[in-house]
């Protein structure tokens, strides 16, 4: 079973860290700057989240099924995204053992992860207010 | 020991063949993996050489029609890739049969994406993102180095993009491979040193790497002791068969090591220098190994200690000669030394090996000349995004990155 009981609570609780992201300046300026479109694509439960920074001047945050074509796709379970968020999950593991599929030019995804540390700290808290309010 | 150790998962399902001629028995090999169509990728410098001839007279006296691509360069690209899936398609071929170094296997793996899911291999860049068996691949390597033939990875060039593409998948590596170091003779000593220290610094990262675990370490040690033992004479002497074959089984070792481990600093150097100056992956990391090494030896002394420690209990004058620098250095130094001492000890030799194959650990030999700071810190940065990285067991800094470019400068 999973730690979201419903993909509205996994989207939930993921975008409102998406958010909380966008709204620091540390983090949101490095990834606007890479210019990127990152889908993940979650499952058990199913969510779609794509954040889109391909303006280089903002930061969007799209929910659910959208005709922007991903420069990057991540899929993994949902728990997977919820220890890689409470700064638990050891990447390059997850990717040797099959845990994360990531389509596309791979290398710069991997370049924004230390970009996000800091969202590590701020999870724990979303998580429990968003899943605490559902 | 390895203390709280993750998960881990072991990935090997390329079966290997080992000894002289036995690439000449590849009509049985095809045979078994019931295919009938071969379509062998190679490079016209080996056709030239007469190195592929043996190999294809062997298939064709078996009866099995034969196609050949041989045009791969020696850092492949998207259209070689292209030329082979399209041969492949208009005859039906059902296995691949890759004959070269790494940059020859790598493009076999990225075209049998194209082939075998009749899809732009564009489309499956990335890891993970194979879901399905694919045609059986045979990798019949012609370096001892790269570890392709026993890899789940490819790497190949994107011209129009200026970029390289990475592909990871449990379904990319060889169904088989074959090890034969009849195949290796005519290396010259030069590639022979260059591909030779590629694969030790494949088992010297994998050694250290984050995610090494009990198995890639033993074959991480074997390998490096291999590579010791056997690299100088085969450069010396490059028709000494034994040798060859230790060497190409040395490599197939790290190989088998890293692709389950991981890598480290010093390929993420190697892939930046690599990428903007052209120079040549082995080399390269050749040049990089000792600085990377002393940059991680406060975090992976406890490895480099086991490594010296290994290389100090083999009688290595059997192998080298009393005369020789590394017989010398481990005969003065081998009396019990403490962890810290005995890491060094690995990092000292290590140096006086790449430099007794005839490589000068400094980017200037390899031919860069002229960095600037400016140049160096964009390096830094360049390579502190290298997905190789990750797997080091210490984080750098884009500073502590750009110190050691200035180290091996």
């Amino acid at each position: 079973m999973s730690i979201f009981a419903s993909s509205k609570d996994l989207i939930n609780t993921l975008c409102s860290l998406w958010e909380a992201i966008k709204t620091n300046h540390e983090m949101s300026k490095q990834l606007i700057e890479s210019k990127l479109i990152v889908q993940f694509r979650y499952r058990d439960p199913e969510g779609l989240l794509t954040v889109d920074c391909s303006d280089g001047n903002d930061m969007k945050i799209i929910v659910g099924k959208t005709s922007i074509k991903p420069i990057i796709e991540m899929s993994m379970k949902a728990d997977v995204a919820h220890e890689f968020w409470l700064g638990k999950v050891n990447m390059p593991m997850a990717i040797i053992m099959g845990k994360v599929q990531a389509k596309g030019p791979v290398p710069k995804a991997l370049a924004l992860l230390p970009v996000l540390k800091p969202a590590f700290e701020i999870y724990p808290n979303i998580f429990k207010q968003v899943n605490k309010k559902t | 020991m390895y203390v709280n150790m993750q998960p881990f998962l072991f990935h090997s399902p390329t079966k290997i063949l080992i000894g002289p001629d036995t690439a000449l028995s590849i009509a049985e090999i095809i045979s078994e993996l019931n295919a009938k169509t071969p379509l062998i990728i190679t490079d016209s410098n080996l056709r030239k050489a007469g190195i592929v001839e043996g190999i294809i007279s062997a298939i064709k006296q078996a009866n099995l029609p034969i196609h050949i691509f041989d045009q791969v360069p020696p850092d492949s690209d998207l259209e070689s890739v292209e030329k082979a899936v399209q041969i492949a398609k208009q005859n039906h071929c059902d296995i691949i049969i890759a004959i070269g170094g790494g940059s020859v296997i790598d493009t076999a793996k990225v075209a049998n994406i194209g082939i075998s899911l009749s899809a732009n291999a564009l489309d499956y860049e990335g890891v993970n993102t194979i879901t399905c068996k694919l045609m059986p691949l045979i990798a019949i390597p012609t370096t001892a180095g790269t570890g392709s033939e026993v890899s789940a990875v490819a790497v190949i060039k994107d011209k129009k993009q200026k970029s390289k593409l990475l592909f990871g998948s449990p379904f990319l590596f060889p169904d088989i491979a074959i090890l034969d170091p009849q195949l290796l003779i005519s290396l010259p000593p030069k590639l022979t040193a260059a591909c030779g220290l590629d694969a030790l610094t494949h088992s010297i990262e994998a050694l250290s790497a984050l995610t090494a675990n009990y198995i890639s370490d033993g074959l991480s040690l074997n390998s490096m002791l291999l590579m010791f033992k056997h690299l100088l004479t085969t450069i010396k002497d490059g028709s000494n068969i034994d040798t060859r074959l230790a060497t190409l089984v040395a490599s197939t070792m790290a190989g088998l090591a890293f692709t389950n481990a991981g890598v480290g600093i010093v390929h993420a150097l190697s892939h930046t220098i690599g990428s903007r100056y052209g120079t040549h992956h082995g080399l390269t990391n050749a040049v990089f190994l000792p600085y990377g090494m002393q940059f991680n030896l406060d975090v992976a002394k406890a490895k480099y200690a086991l490594a010296w420690r290994s290389l100090a209990a083999q009688e290595m004058e059997k192998y080298l000669g009393n005369e020789s620098a590394i017989t010398k250095y481990i005969k003065a130094n081998k009396s019990e030394a403490d962890e810290k001492e005995a890491a060094q000890h690995f990092i000292n030799i290590v140096k006086i090996f790449i430099q007794e194959c005839g490589i000068s650990i400094n980017l200037k030999s390899i031919g860069i000349t002229n960095l600037k700071d400016e140049d160096i810190l964009e390096l830094a940065n360049i390579a502190s995004t290298d997905p190789a990285i990750m797997f080091n067991p210490k984080e750098a800094s884009v500073q502590e990155i750009a110190k050691i470019i200035r180290e091996a400068y």
